[in-house]
């Protein structure tokens, strides 16, 4: 599980996170719905330890994330809205593996990982291809590839279908899914689009640094997120 | 537009050269840049010509991809000859050798990033840089930013180009200093961004600049041939 308590998150006398208060349950799927600027993503790279709060804590399975960086990166992966510079290196496989060699795998592991997290996600053919070359459907199952590869416990992904068409959205979407239900990988998705809201078990609506609502989707009103800024 | 900047792109094939260990192939493009420039005599630079000739052949790339790769260089050449006929008029043979030369220099290295994957590179690049931990440099962290540079550098080229036409799409002139000056700190900006996203997934995804490399590279028979045949090659040349 991983909680945050009290969390806040001050950038240059601003506070970006105010008082956050919530529980990502292991297995489930939470969504993270706001408005632009709301602070959604400043949440999310607290989970992973990617920035650590300005006061209060965040615990991934129990563990401070402040005392224990690499706990929270090992088991919180994360899809960044930029794929394209989540790219380290040039080569498909050797792109994907990159996380693995951090993780101390043997070569042998790391190649049959690889081949198999690639299958799985149907880019196999892509193997041997330069990174550059490819569109920005192929790029995201890319990305997402070397972060399943690590086999994270938990993934953010930080508004994942931004700049797709609607092919890849649906290819995405429905991969997301799966990882959650079969998988059994909590998931946890960034967005502002409504839409997204009907795969989720949770929500988190987030509005001008606070969350104005945290819980079952069945519990969230439109009021709620008209409030929050969103069409509903 | 991305197919326009293809220098140094790998491509898997099965050729003797792809087969090299890619350290070996790293020591000769630093043997074989310095003999590019020390060859002396004009025999000499011929059977160095039809060796890297050889080179491209055996590496099976072809001449649509060599000319390819060689396109962005194109204006280089160009502007040494007129370099060359503009102030040493009496040295223009001179000056063709030295483009030649150059030109082989550019072709060797094409041809390493041509049959070398990233990561055989970055292994070689650890592997050979481990001297210098004495000085405390961390092989590891050189080699990640090799391969940062070659992944991002056609991405530099990529935003450069579409923010020079959104800026002539919305009548820039960029003969003015003005916006010549504002195109580059656009993309510098980009780049800036892009480096700060880099370094939330280089951290995201554990890296660790202690961490060795444990890919181990053996040396095959075709190493040990292409040593005693380099060997042979620079004694006919001398």
């Amino acid at each position: 599980m991983i909680q945050t308590k009290n969390l806040c998150f001050k950038y240059e006398d601003e506070f970006i996170l105010k008082d956050v208060n919530v529980e990502i349950k292991e297995g489930s799927f939470t969504t993270i719905i706001g408005a632009n600027g709301s602070g959604k993503t400043t949440l999310a790279k607290h989970f992973n330890a990617l920035l650590t709060p300005t006061k209060g804590s965040v615990f991934v399975d129990a563990v401070d994330t402040k005392k224990d960086a690499l706990n929270a990166r090992s088991k919180v992966g994360f899809v960044f809205q930029n794929f394209e510079d989540q790219l380290v290196y040039s080569i498909v496989e050797e792109d994907v593996a990159f996380g693995l060699e951090n993780l101390e795998i043997g070569i042998n592991d790391i190649n049959k990982i690889v081949d198999k997290t690639l299958t799985e996600l149907r880019i196999d053919h892509l193997a041997k291809q330069n990174v550059n070359m490819l569109s920005l459907g192929q790029k995201q199952l890319v990305a997402l590839a070397g972060v399943i590869a690590m086999k994270p416990k938990y993934i953010v992904f930080d508004e994942p279908t931004t700049n797709l068409d609607e092919k890849n959205k649906r290819n995405i979407m429905s991969i997301i899914k799966r990882l959650n239900k079969d998988g059994k990988i909590t998931i946890i998705l960034i967005t502002n689009v409504l839409n997204d809201l009907k795969y989720a078990d949770y929500v988190i609506v987030l509005k001008n640094s606070s969350v104005i609502f945290y819980g079952e989707k069945s519990k969230l009103s439109g009021r709620i997120l008209k409030e929050a800024g969103l069409n509903a | 537009m991305l197919r326009r900047f293809t220098f140094g792109q790998y491509k898997d094939r099965n050729s003797v050269i792809h087969s090299l260990d890619a350290r070996i192939k790293m020591i000769y493009v630093i043997v074989f840049g310095i003999l590019s420039f020390a060859i002396k005599s004009k025999s000499g630079i011929l059977i160095f010509s039809l060796f890297v000739l050889s080179l491209i052949v055996l590496s099976k790339m072809s001449l649509s991809e060599l000319i390819r790769n060689l396109m962005p260089f194109y204006f280089i050449f160009v502007f040494l000859l007129l370099m060359y006929i503009l102030f040493s008029r009496n040295q223009l043979v001179l000056g063709v050798i030295y483009i030649w030369r150059f030109l082989m220099l550019i072709i060797i290295s094409l041809l390493l990033t041509y049959t070398t994957t990233i990561q055989n590179l970055i292994v070689a690049i650890e592997k050979l840089s481990k001297p210098l931990k004495i000085f405390s440099i961390k092989p590891r962290n050189i080699a990640v930013m090799v391969s940062v540079a070659v992944r991002f550098v056609p991405v530099m080229f990529i935003r450069f180009d579409k923010t020079r036409e959104s800026m002539l799409a919305r009548l820039a002139d960029l003969r003015k200093i003005k916006h010549i000056k504002l195109l580059v700190m656009v993309v510098l900006e980009k780049m800036f961004g892009s480096a700060s996203n880099l370094s939330d997934a280089l951290q995201s995804r554990l890296y660790n600049e202690n961490l060795a490399n444990k890919k181990i590279l053996r040396f095959n028979k075709y190493d040990y041939l292409s040593i005693v045949f380099i060997l042979i090659l620079i004694v006919i040349i001398y």
